[in-house]
């Protein structure tokens, strides 16, 4: 069975001047959750995924500052949606790395007991588990939001060039919740990214892939340059991990090759780590086997 | 951890300071907790990498060691420790040091080097590479903003080691290359200050950086981990190549060289490993200098293999005297018979060993006291 992606256009859901039409984003998130999981009411959808005892984290990615993060408009957004599936407002976090990240992309942190909980894993009293997670090629001291304080993952993760992986996306986006990262960029994060999706702390507890493209970052990844920086104004939706990043991947191609430019493999960086993810069983990078479904809201 | 912590007494070494994300000692249980409880900002340098290229888009390259990496905006070497920032390429750890302790020489371990003296140890957090049986993991392979550092400019690490009569600082524990900036200023005031400098490396290090750094350092100890690409691709994550250029370097340059080769189980101990690696030494760097084997024991990501066994060290240890190396040394082995130092001519011992404890030495001006001969090393 091929596995589903479903990439929602938004066309003015950045306004001039960079700020979000939240009706159109929440529109976004509806009509991709609906199409994604067959449902008319989105709600009924993300109960598919979630139990409502659920603690879950959103894993954002603010390494890009406030030019190149998921906003907290579109991350609140998507918490909004969880809680009206029936997720208590105090089992949501939202999280990255570090609190002056966070701060940098434009969160405010929140750590009290009731409301959605933003905070970075430096956070006092949060820290990093103190046992070593092993598993293949990968030895790391896990965040103890991903180990202890969630059930339940979302990778809501930016779309991006770079310049080691290739592409950067959802399932890299858990390099973020780990504490040696640097440690798995060479041979193209390969088998790094794949080999650190299945250690049980993350294939066990993620549920769902988001990649916010509004803004992707086609070129010169993953910091932010304008000039290589395309107003893409989508949303893109999967259960399945590794066909959401071979789509997202797709779409860098795309608009690398409108641009003029050399695709990732004339550059000796395609993310092989997919190829590698798809023969571990943690999804499809097989686009004969990949169902994109498109729409405009 | 509070200031009037910083000073403790384990286990007969002076232990200043060493804090970690996980401890194995005992001395310092809290540790662990005041890690956690850290929060807040990290408390890290900005001072400009040396080693580096500037390219378009804010991008950089770092020439410092083998890997070269090329780094966008915000990004941070394979290190954990150097970070690009806004084109411009960083040490975070310059003057923060996260242990510190004063050692015998015999620990690094430097036997040819002013025996019974005590270094000044210092190190950063961060490694260039990932040694699955790092035994200092704890604060090698993190960031520095996961350990806690101790602001220790290149001036006041100086004044510790006189202040605690220490006539060496050793750059040591984790790899002293990333903190390459810090450890060469600091080289460059103890010199001032006729205090001596020793480096315990991997070696896994650019021939430039390299060649700079033998002019300021007096000793410099180089892990050789393995004497195969496959193993170095394995277990190490890095490039034997350039340990070894790195080795010849020091070997041509005036400071003092000894070599560790960490032997573990069905992994880098066959004979036929081993006595090509003995050929290359006294075909490029001679019998002089002085080579230790190791004993491994199980640590890190290699939990899996046992503690290697003596009569394998004893193995390797005979062909590498039989291949004519002049000092070979067993060690992590506490009273084995070959920590202790022979004259090549006249066979008799000349430095007692036992541990880290040095009983009689009988050298006199470098020579042996039995037959004259020349010792190679650095005895005053």
């Amino acid at each position: 069975m091929a596995s589903k992606v479903v990439l929602i256009r938004g066309k003015g859901v950045l306004k001039e001047g960079g700020d979000i039409d939240q009706k159109k984003l929440l529109n976004m998130y509806n009509r991709g959750i609906q199409i994604l999981m067959d449902k008319q009411n989105p709600k009924d959808g993300l109960r598919l995924i979630f139990q409502r005892s659920d603690k879950v984290g959103i894993k954002i990615n603010t390494i890009g500052g406030r030019k190149l993060s998921s906003r907290p408009e579109v991350s609140f957004s998507l918490a909004g949606l969880l809680q009206e599936s029936g997720i208590q407002q105090k089992n949501i976090i939202i999280w990255d790395r570090t609190n002056r990240e966070l701060r940098e992309a434009g969160y405010g942190l929140n750590l009290n007991r009731s409301g959605i909980k933003v905070y970075g894993t430096d956070t006092k009293g949060v820290g990093y588990d103190s046992q070593l997670t092993s598993h293949l090629n990968i030895g790391s001291l896990f965040s103890s939001i991903q180990s202890s304080k969630i059930t339940a993952s979302i990778s809501l993760a930016i779309l991006k060039d770079h310049g080691m992986a290739g592409v950067t996306a959802g399932m890299k986006n858990y390099f973020g919740a780990i504490h040696n990262p640097n440690k798995y960029h060479d041979f193209n994060c390969n088998p790094f990214v794949a080999e650190l999706f299945e250690t049980k702390l993350i294939k066990r507890k993620h549920k769902l892939t988001i990649l916010d493209s509004l803004i992707v970052q086609y070129h010169r990844g993953p910091s932010y340059h304008a000039r290589w920086a395309e107003k893409y104004e989508a949303l893109i939706f999967s259960l399945d991990p590794v066909a959401v990043d071979h789509v997202g991947w797709q779409v860098i191609e795309k608009l690398r090759a409108k641009k003029g430019l050399a695709s990732l493999k004339e550059e000796k960086r395609a993310p092989v780590y997919l190829k590698t993810a798809e023969k571990m069983g943690l999804g499809k990078a097989n686009p004969e086997e990949i169902q994109i479904i498109e729409e405009e809201v | 951890m509070k200031r009037r912590q910083f000073f403790k007494t384990a286990g007969g070494t002076t232990l200043l300071a060493s804090t970690g994300m996980m401890n194995r000692t005992s001395a310092f249980p809290a540790l662990l907790m005041d890690f956690y409880a850290l929060g807040g900002e990290a408390n890290l340098s900005k001072v400009e990498a040396r080693y580096y290229k500037k390219h378009p888009d804010r991008e950089i390259e770092c020439t410092l060691c083998p890997r070269l990496c090329k780094l966008g905006d915000k990004e941070r070497g394979y290190c954990g420790v150097r970070e690009n920032i806004g084109g411009k390429y960083y040490t975070l750890v310059y003057g923060k040091a996260c242990s510190i302790a004063a050692d015998p020489i015999e620990k690094k371990p430097l036997f040819h080097y002013l025996p019974k003296s005590s270094a000044l140890s210092i190190a950063t957090a961060g490694c260039n590479v990932n040694c699955k049986f790092c035994q200092n993991w704890e604060i090698s392979q993190v960031r520095p903003e996961q350990v806690q550092n101790y602001d220790l400019l290149p001036r006041a690490v100086v004044e510790t080691a006189q202040k605690y009569r220490c006539p060496i600082i050793a750059y040591t524990y984790t790899e002293p290359v990333i903190f390459f900036e810090y450890m060469y200023d600091t080289s460059v005031e103890a010199r001032k200050k006729g205090v001596r400098n020793v480096v315990i490396t991997g070696g896994h290090i650019s021939p430039e950086p390299m060649e700079d750094l033998t002019k300021v350092v007096d000793a410099i100890k180089v892990d050789l981990k393995a004497f195969s690409q496959d193993f170095y691709t394995k277990y190490v994550r890095g490039e034997l190549q350039p340990v070894l250029e790195a080795i010849k370097i020091v070997h041509k340059s005036s400071a003092w060289l000894e070599l560790v080769y960490l032997v573990i189980p069905t992994l880098n101990d066959s004979s036929d490993e081993i006595r090509k690696m003995c050929q290359w030494i006294m075909k490029e760097i001679g019998p002089d200098v002085p080579l230790h084997f190791s004993r491994f024991v199980p640590m890190y990501l290699m939990k899996n293999l046992p503690p290697t066994p003596v009569s394998t060290l004893e193995k390797v240890h005979k062909i590498a005297l039989d291949e004519g190396i002049h000092h070979v040394y067993i060690g992590n082995v506490p009273g084995h018979s070959a920590e202790s130092t022979y004259c090549p001519n006249c066979k008799n011992n000349v430095i007692e060993r036992k541990g880290y404890s040095i009983g009689k030495i009988a050298l006199k001006g470098g020579r042996c006291k039995y037959c004259n001969n020349p010792i190679p090393g650095i005895w005053i």
